[in-house]
C-alpha cells in the first residue's frame, strides 16, 4: 500500500475555511470534553437518586427507577439520541417542536446530545451505585436505624459513604465511557472529536493522521480520567481494609 | 419496663414466634437462650422494630413499639443494640462511631459527644485506639467498641444480639467482662447469648426459647436447678456443656 503520511497538512489552512486543520480537531477535542464532562455530572447527580431509589423498600420511586434502568440500559445509545433529536420535536405540541427545530443548530444539538447521553449515563451509573449499596452486609444498615437514624440519615451517613467507595471502579469505566459513547453526536451533525477527524480526513485527503489524532486524544483523555479516579480511590480507602 | 404480649410474626408462611409473653423490669438482666432457629434473635430485634410483628403488643416505657405514630428513631436511641457481627462503620474512625449518632440524632455539640465518647472508650479499656480505624481492631476490641457506641446514646436499655458468638475463644472472655461491669451498674440488659457460664454469673432471669414459644421464664437459681428444669431444657443444658469440652 502506498500511503503518503504526513503530519505537517495539519498546520495548513483548512479547505473549509476554519483555519487550519488541527484548530479544527482541537475544537472537536474541546467539544469532547465539554459535552462528556457535563453529561457525566448530570448523571451521576440523576444516577445517585436512581440507584438510592431501586434500593428502597417497594413504593413508586422504586418502580419508576427500576423502569428507567431498564429503558435506558437496554436500548441502543444510538436510538436514544435519533428519538431525542428527531422524534421528540415531532411528538411535542407544535409550537415547543417548532421553538425546537427554529433554534441555533449547534445549540439544539448541544442540548439534544447532553440530554440523550446524561440520561443514557445516569441509568449506568444507577445499577453500579445499586450494586455498591446491595454488596454491603444489611447489619450496616440495621446498625444505623438501632442507633436512632432515619432513612435518609442512615443512606447519608451509613450507607453511602461506603457503598460509594466499593462503587469508585466501575464508576470510573464508566466515566471513561461517557468520553467515547459521546461520539454519537457526529451522527446528528455535532462536531466533536470524531465528527471534526472524518471532517480533516475527507478535507486534506489524510485519513491516518486525521483518526490517529482522535485515537490519540481518546487515549490522553482515558489516562487523565483514570489517574484521576485513581487519586480518588486511594484517598478515600478504608484504613484496615485488606486491599483488593 | 419492656413488656411482650403474645407477640406473633411469620415470614411468609413459617411462624417464628408463637404468641410470646414477658415482662422486663428496670434493672434487670435478662438472658434468652435456646436452639438455633428458636426465635431469640428475632424477639430481641423486635423490641427496637428492626423487625416488624404481625399480632400482639411490644412497648417500651409505656411506648407503643408496634403503634404507627411511635416515633422509631426516639424509641431505637434509647434502646442500645450490640450485634453479632459488631457493625461498626468502617469508613469512619472508632471516636467517630461513637459520636456521629450523638451528634446527628441527640443534637450534642461536638465536643460534647468527642468527651463522652472518649470517657466510654477510657470505660472498655479502648481509649488509646480512638484514632483508629474498626478494622485495625481485633474482633474483641471491635464488640467492645460496639458497646460503647451504644452506650453513648445513654440508653435505657441495652439489647445483645449473641455478642460473643463472633469471637475468637480467647477474645470472648473481655467482652463479658465489660458486660458483667455493666451489669453491675444496674443497666437493664437482655442478653441473647449461648455463654451459660456468663448466664449463671449475671443474669437475674433466664428465658428459655424453643420453636418460637416462650417455654420457660424464671429466676436464675429456678432455671439452673436441676430439680426444677424441664427435660428439653436439662437436655439443651447438657449439650450446651458438651460443646465446651469437645474441642
Amino acid at each position: 500500500m502506498n500511503y503518503d503520511w504526513s503530519w505537517r497538512f495539519l498546520f495548513g489552512p483548512s479547505l473549509t475555511g476554519e483555519g487550519s486543520y488541527v484548530v479544527m480537531l482541537m475544537h472537536g477535542f474541546g467539544w469532547t470534553i465539554l459535552i462528556s464532562l457535563t453529561a457525566w455530572l448530570i448523571a451521576l447527580a440523576f444516577g445517585i437518586a436512581l440507584g438510592v431509589a431501586r434500593t428502597l423498600p417497594r413504593g413508586v420511586l422504586r418502580r419508576f427507577a427500576t423502569l428507567y434502568v431498564h429503558l435506558f440500559r437496554n436500548t441502543p445509545l444510538l436510538v436514544q439520541l435519533f428519538l431525542w433529536y428527531f422524534v421528540l420535536p415531532e411528538w411535542l405540541p407544535k409550537a415547543w417542536g417548532d421553538t425546537l427545530k427554529s433554534m441555533n443548530l449547534v445549540l439544539n444539538q448541544v442540548l439534544t446530545v447532553l440530554l440523550c447521553l446524561s440520561l443514557y449515563t445516569a441509568a449506568k451509573v444507577a445499577e453500579h451505585v445499586r450494586a455498591g449499596i446491595a454488596s454491603l452486609p444489611a447489619g450496616q444498615y440495621r446498625a444505623a436505624q438501632a442507633l436512632g437514624f432515619g432513612v435518609i440519615a442512615s443512606y447519608r451517613h451509613v450507607v453511602l459513604p461506603q457503598a460509594f467507595r466499593i462503587a469508585l471502579p466501575p464508576l470510573t469505566s464508566e466515566l471513561m465511557n461517557v468520553f467515547k459513547n459521546s461520539a454519537v453526536a457526529m451522527t446528528i451533525g455535532l462536531m466533536e472529536l470524531t465528527g471534526t477527524s472524518r471532517q480533516v480526513s475527507e478535507f486534506s485527503g489524510h485519513p491516518f493522521e486525521a483518526f490517529a489524532f482522535a485515537t490519540l486524544g481518546y487515549m490522553l483523555i482515558a489516562l487523565v480520567a483514570a489517574r484521576v479516579m485513581r487519586v480518588i480511590e486511594a484517598r478515600s480507602r478504608i484504613s484496615g481494609a485488606t486491599q483488593t | 419496663m419492656i413488656v411482650l404480649d403474645n407477640v406473633r410474626k411469620w415470614y411468609g408462611t413459617t411462624p417464628v414466634l408463637n404468641g410470646c409473653s414477658a415482662r422486663i423490669a428496670a434493672g434487670e438482666t435478662t438472658v434468652i437462650c435456646g436452639p438455633s432457629g428458636s426465635g431469640k434473635s428475632t424477639l430481641l430485634r423486635c423490641i427496637n422494630a428492626l423487625e416488624s410483628i404481625q399480632q400482639g403488643s411490644i412497648s417500651v416505657d409505656g411506648v407503643e413499639v408496634t403503634a404507627p405514630k411511635t416515633d422509631l428513631c426516639a424509641l431505637r436511641a434509647r434502646v442500645g443494640m450490640v450485634f453479632q457481627s459488631f457493625e461498626l462503620f468502617p469508613h469512619l474512625s472508632v471516636i467517630e462511631n461513637l459520636a456521629l449518632a450523638q451528634i446527628k440524632v441527640l443534637r450534642r455539640a461536638r465536643t460534647a459527644a468527642r468527651d463522652r465518647a472518649l470517657a466510654l472508650l477510657d470505660r472498655v479499656g479502648l481509649a488509646a485506639h480512638a484514632e483508629k480505624y474498626p478494622l485495625q481492631l481485633s474482633g474483641g476490641q471491635q464488640q467492645r467498641v460496639a458497646i460503647a457506641r451504644a452506650l453513648a446514646m445513654d440508653p435505657r436499655y441495652m439489647l445483645f444480639d449473641e455478642p460473643t458468638s463472633a469471637l475468637d475463644p480467647e477474645m470472648v472472655g473481655e467482652v463479658l467482662a465489660v458486660m458483667r461491669q455493666l451489669a453491675m451498674d444496674g443497666m437493664t440488659m437482655v442478653i441473647v447469648t449461648h455463654e451459660m457460664e456468663f448466664a449463671r454469673q449475671v443474669a437475674h432471669r433466664m428465658i428459655f426459647m424453643d420453636q418460637g414459644q416462650i417455654t420457660a421464664d424464671c429466676g436464675k437459681q429456678a432455671f439452673f436447678d436441676p430439680a426444677q428444669q424441664s427435660e428439653r431444657i436439662r437436655a439443651f443444658l447438657g449439650g450446651m456443656a458438651q460443646r465446651r469440652i469437645t474441642p
